[in-house]
């Protein structure tokens, strides 16, 4: 297995460790990951908001990349997967906008063909590599670990670009969490809003988002909050401690993404995947793991 | 008591339009069972009908006029219908500049397209949500000036404040706490749409329970035409649910058992285009001579060779019903169609300006107007043309509002003394209502009624049949008084408003039926097998059908006003 | 016929029940509706039970329900295809004060409405002599939007109203892009800028909740999208949600991906940054510790020079 890596901004900003879990859950799975480093942002629909045609312009030059390279997209956040499969299947739906954003590419002697495909390290895992697979790599299983799944907008919205099953009662997160040997748990906020979208225009409704999400899975017993985007981790683990100010409740919840949660069970050190630069604090979590 | 200068029954177009005309001056008040936005204007589908001539450029008011008294059977008011085809235009252009979201031809002019029994393709239309595009454009305006005007949204007409033929107020209900409140107007406008639920095979919505008729009628107002039920041909099997006549309009196909387009023999140069009472009379016969689908009874519209795109741009909607209720995509199959109740023609009689009339000399009902489809002005006669019923609420829902204005100008509003005896009627029912407790059930009644309505007073009627049907309805109405009210709760109380609708049905239920056994001929959509020809010499007339305190129904006759064309045989 | 175990999630507050749960088994055929469903029970079985219906053919807006926890049309969803095991289970609408059983206090919605103002300004004086031309592309710039029957079915999931009642919600917002995008209002300029303020088009947190229960072409989502198209190329900047979108352009346009040490800042606005410094601070400060910071430097992707040509012919911003 092998594929075009498009790490997104946050893997290599903010989010460091989500890059390094994600190169040494890889070869530990032993998928082979090719960085896109010419690859643009992919504009988190924000670009999308301001100008649809030049954002599609710019995710259309990061499919003819990969193209180029012969290999598939992989994704390691939720959002920029969502906003990939969604210009992907505007380009490759209807012929004449395809034609238009090609003449621009050709500005840069590129060309979008449409053989591409877009998929997140977890799809991948769920429905490439498979869990029975991933099932005997698994040499720390996670027994007793509540981990509420955090599934994210993009993830699950619009449903028809969603790879999930059934978008409005998911359970391929909890699946994964079970073939880790953890244990999911069930909570009102999981296919919730975390906020980060409007983080920095009403910090106030954002965070008091985050909070909730937080209290529930703390409310129902979850030892740890995992989710496949890193836009998600940001708000509930960066900006955790805050969200007290906004909502009474519990707080105090470990938060990983979902390739730290694997990379635990395959018994990669928390450590190096930077599990230490949280800024909510993963000890309670590593106690309960180690033991 | 509450007071205004105006009270409007109705926040349909014709209620909507009205108020619109009338707030400028008064304080308006807007009364409706369910919020604006859910009347039954919103689910009309075709088009609305204007000599525009953006695509036939020879259309003119003339022909329009001329289509609509053929189509009506020539029982339709010339000196009405020439207004309305005159006025339609305006009102259109009038719509468009509210915001109406109409479809556009290449030139940027509202789209047209054909229409059963007109002559040229003078439907207005948006995609196949007309009614909606409309409905939706006058609750803007209506936000807009809302400060002029209250809306009761969700409070239930019970009664009207009527003492010797003049009218100065109404009662109602505030449907969420049950509270009855008086209100005490200059005028009440009458405009609570069509009387179709009566029937099982319907398109109307639950809403079209012709509570505003019975209203009237409780106060000695006659009913008129109220025989006249148009049965669309297009219904969707089993429910009844409409699939507009834009279908056929953009060239859909009616095709029976056999494979043939039976409009054929009935109706060989406009086909499936013909009027409606004639299409639907054509599909019943086959259903009726065997040639269903599988000598079921329904027959097939086949939409199949319009081709994907053309469905998906002008029939959207329509295609979808077909998915939701029968599992059946037009774009891949054809779909099952019955013919279903679905236009009221008959309803309170009025003049040209929303006048309500008591009798053959016209003699009014001061303070008392009616727009829209409950009224009957006459412009649809005994048959309705598709698109003419939207243009009619327009016009005269606007032409109303105006007399109001006009007369809410002139007169003081005459108090109401006496509150008690002026809800003394809506106490009564109230009252016996909440302490029913019998043995039957309104929902074993109600079925009972609507498939007896259907089987017996439907496209064809006959003697027997209509005998039978008036028995019946007669027991269900005692029958009623021996059911029992399962919510005795005043919040929110669906379960009371459905026993006063049932009740309400059944009454004029029987007005249509007395109406019906009376008129000896075939006319529109009052079709007999026992006379099947019309009968100019003894029945161009208007059946004018009034309750006596006793529940007696008493018919009279009212001339139609004949002016520029006389009656002659229709062809298509 | 298959017999259906129904759960209806109930209130009462005359009889000072409250809220309760109660299952109903019904026999029913095929091709019913969901709505049909509830008229079966309340007909047959339980007469109290109440609930909002018209039309019974998806276009009045009054069924919206939550069926199996997510809003729907009771109309419009067949039953056949909720029903999971022979269960089904039917609530009000979320976001929204329970009156009675599934009937819900709609008045915050249609305020809320109001408050954008949904009436053309007609750009021309009223002639009706004369039609009011509107091209065809006019008209489906706005038609999405003019599918809205005001069901409500959106306002239900909304992420950004659950945690704020002041929120004016999707169906608002869509309905305000029809009027923002239509050819004959000659409000655009004033519009903009009242769609910009405090809790409106910005608050709209992106969950796509509203399109995906939105039974209608109307999507809010997608008009919300369009409505911060308009703004920000109309030039209404002064508001956290537009500079933070200006603040992405700059980024990714010059260097092909987010700075992230300047967007929170340029997101806040210069000129408002002593003022929220507090809001900034905290977080920035955590981040640091922690070994968490970007780095000083920021990088570029590879091959640049084709992003910023991109961004050079296509930004308008
Ligand atoms: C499915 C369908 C499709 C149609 N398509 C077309 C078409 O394409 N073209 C065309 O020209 N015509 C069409 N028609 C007919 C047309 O839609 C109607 O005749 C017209 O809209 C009636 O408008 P209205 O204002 O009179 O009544 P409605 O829109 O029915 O409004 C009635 C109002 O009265 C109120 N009301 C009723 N009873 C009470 C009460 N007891 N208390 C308080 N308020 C009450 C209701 O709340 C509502 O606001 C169609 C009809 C149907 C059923
Ligand atoms: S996308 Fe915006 S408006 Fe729609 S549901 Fe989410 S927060 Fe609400
Ligand atoms: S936007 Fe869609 S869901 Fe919302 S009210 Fe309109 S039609 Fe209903
Ligand atoms: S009853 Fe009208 S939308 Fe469902």
């Amino acid at each position: 297995m092998k594929y075009a890596l498009y790490t997104g901004c946050v893997a290599k900003g903010a989010g460091k460790e989500l890059y390094t879990a994600t190169f040494l859950v890889a070869e530990k799975l032993g998928i082979e990951l090719v960085e896109m480093t010419d690859a643009a942002c992919c504009g988190a629909g924000v670009i999308h908001e301001g100008n649809p045609f030049l954002a599609d312009v710019v995710n259309a030059r990061t499919f003819a990349s990969a193209e180029e390279q012969g290999l598939d997209i992989m994704t390691i956040c939720g959002t920029c997967q969502g906003v990939l499969v969604k210009t992907l299947k505007k380009l490759t739906s209807d012929d004449a906008y395809k034609k238009k954003v090609n003449a621009e590419l050709a500005e840069i002697k590129k060309e979008f063909k449409g053989t591409v495909k877009v998929k997140g390290l977890t799809e991948i895992i769920l429905q490439d590599y498979g869990l029975d697979k991933l099932k005997e790599k698994v040499v720390n299983p996670l027994k007793g670990v509540k981990s509420a799944p955090f599934y994210g907008c993009y993830t699950l919205r619009p449903s028809e670009n969603s790879y999930l099953e059934n978008p409005d009662n998911p359970d391929e997160l909890e699946k994964l969490i079970k073939a880790l040997g953890a244990e999911p748990v069930d909570y009102p906020e999981r296919l919730a809003c975390c906020g980060f979208p409007i983080l920095m225009m009403n910090k106030k409704n954002s965070l008091t988002m985050g909070g909730n999400a937080i209290n529930g899975a703390k409310n129902a017993g979850a030892d740890c909050l995992v989710t496949p985007c890193p836009l998600c981790f940001l708000s509930f683990d960066s900006y955790q401690f805050e969200m007290e100010k906004y909502t009474s409740g519990n707080f105090g919840l470990p938060v990983l993404h979902t390739p730290q949660l694997i990379g635990l069970a395959l018994g990669i050190d928390s450590k190096h995947m930077r599990m230490n630069t949280h800024i909510t604090t993963v000890e309670s979590l590593l106690e309960k793991t180690t033991s | 008591m509450i007071k205004h200068d105006i009270v409007i029954i109705g926040a349909g177009l014709a209620g909507m339009r009205a108020a619109l005309e009338a707030c400028e001056n008064h304080d308006v008040a807007i009364v409706t069972k369910i919020y604006p936005t859910r009347s039954h204007s919103g689910a009309a589908q075709g088009g609305v009908a204007a000599a525009l001539a953006n695509l036939a450029e020879d259309d003119s008011p003339d022909f329009h006029m001329f289509d609509t008294v053929k189509g009506s059977d020539f029982l339709g008011d010339q000196d009405a219908i020439e207004i309305m085809v005159n006025d339609a235009p305006h009102v259109i252009r009038e719509m468009e500049h509210f915001g109406c979201v109409f479809s556009r031809d290449e030139k940027g002019r509202i789209a047209q397209r054909a229409f059963g029994g007109h002559s040229k393709p003078r439907s207005c239309y948006a995609a196949d949500r007309t009614g909606h595009a409309l409905l939706h454009s006058l609750y803007e305006q209506i936000l807009k000036v809302s400060k002029k005007l209250t809306i009761y949204s969700e409070y239930y007409l019970r009664d009207l404040v009527i003492n010797d033929f003049t009218c100065n107020g109404a009662i109602i209900q505030d449907i969420k706490t049950g509270k009855i409140e008086v209100l005490n107007s200059k005028a009440v406008l009458m405009a609570t749409g069509g009387y179709g639920r009566a029937f099982q095979i319907t398109s109307n919505a639950f809403a079209c329970s012709g509570d505003g008729l019975i209203a009237a009628m409780n106060n000695g107002v006659p009913l008129m035409d109220m025989e006249f039920v148009q049965f669309h041909p297009t219904g969707l099997y089993g429910q009844g649910i409409l699939v507009s006549e834009a279908a056929r309009g953009e060239g859909g196909y009616l095709v029976n058992g056999k494979g043939e387009r039976f409009m054929e023999t009935y109706a060989s140069k406009m086909m499936e285009l013909a009027p409606r009472d004639i299409v639907s009379r054509s599909e019943q016969t086959e259903i009726n001579e065997g040639r269903g689908i599988d000598g079921k009874d329904f027959v097939h519209l086949d939409m199949r060779h319009l081709g994907r795109e053309k469905i998906l741009e002008k029939l959207p909607q329509v295609r979808q019903l077909g998915i939701d209720f029968i599992g059946v995509d037009m774009i891949d199959a054809p779909i099952p169609i019955q013919p279903t109740a679905h236009y009221s023609m008959g309803g309170i009689p009025c003049d040209v300006h929303g006048q309500v009339i008591r009798d053959k000399d016209s003699s009014p009902v001061r303070g008392l107007f009616a727009a829209g489809e409950c009224a009957c002005v006459s412009v649809h006669g005994a048959n309705r043309l598709g698109t003419n019923s939207l243009l009619e609420a327009v016009v005269f829902g606007k032409r109303a509002g105006a007399s109001l204005n006009e007369f809410a100008l002139n007169t003081n509003r005459v108090e109401i003394s006496d509150e008690n005896h002026a809800l003394e009627r809506t106490n009564k029912l109230t009252k016996e209502l909440r302490e029913m407790n019998g043995k039957e059930s309104i929902n074993v009644v109600r079925n009972e009624m609507k498939n007896s309505m259907t089987n017996d007073c439907g496209v064809y009627r006959n003697p027997e049949k209509m005998g039978r049907c008036l028995n019946k309805i007669k027991d269900l109405q005692k029958r009623f008084k021996d059911c029992s009210l399962g919510d005795k709760g005043s919040l929110f109380n669906t379960d009371f408003f459905e026993a006063i609708e049932l009740k309400n049905m059944l009454d004029f239920s029987e007005i249509i039926l007395v109406g019906a056994i009376e008129r000896k001929e075939s006319r529109g959509g009052h079709a007999r097998t026992d006379y099947e020809k019309r009968d100019d010499v003894n029945w161009l007339k208007h059946t004018l059908a009034t309750k006596s305190a006793d529940g007696e129904i008493k018919l009279d006759y009212k001339p139609v006003s004949i002016t520029k064309h006389q009656p002659e045989e229709r062809k298509y | 016929m298959k017999t259906v175990v129904v759960t209806i999630d109930r209130f009462d507050q005359e009889n000072q029940r409250g809220s309760y749960q109660q299952d109903f088994t019904i026999e029913i055929p095929n091709g019913l509706t969901v709505l049909d469903c509830l008229n079966k029970i309340k007909w047959e079985q339980d007469h109290t039970l109440t609930y909002r219906m018209s039309c019974r053919s998806a276009i009045c807006g009054s069924c919206a329900f939550r069926i199996n926890g997510k809003s729907k049309l009771g109309c419009k969803t067949q039953a056949d295809d909720v029903i999971t095991n022979g269960k089904l289970r039917i609530g009000p609408i979320g976001n929204t004060d329970i009156i009675k059983d599934l009937v819900v206090d709609l008045e915050p919605f249609w305020y809320k409405l109001k408050k954008v103002k949904p009436w053309l300004f007609a750009n021309k004086p009223k002639d009706t002599t004369k039609e009011f031309y509107q091209s065809s592309e006019g008209y489906h710039k706005i038609e999405d939007a003019s599918t809205c029957i005001l069901c409500a079915c959106c306002i239900s999931e909304c992420n950004s109203l659950k945690v704020d009642k002041n929120y004016v919600g999707p169906a608002a917002l869509a309905k305000a892009q029809r009027f923002i995008d239509d050819s004959r209002d000659k409000n655009f300029v004033q519009r903009t800028r009242e769609i910009s303020e405090p809790t409106k088009v910005w608050d709209c947190t992106h969950c796509g909740e509203c399109s995906e229960r939105c039974p209608t072409d109307a999507k809010p989502l997608s008009r919300i999208e369009e409505i911060r198209e308009r703004v920000v190329n109309a030039g209404v900047h002064n508001n956290g949600g537009a500079r933070h979108l200006l603040s992405f352009f700059k980024s990714v346009g010059s260097s092909g991906t987010l700075d992230e040490r300047k967007i929170p800042i340029e997101s806040v606005g210069i000129g408002n940054l002593h003022a929220n410094l507090g809001e900034i601070m905290p977080v920035g400060l955590k981040m640091l510790s922690h070994g968490k910071a970007p780095s000083m430097i920021h990088h570029n992707v590879d091959k640049v020079g084709e992003v910023r040509k991109i961004f050079k012919k296509l930004n308008k911003l």
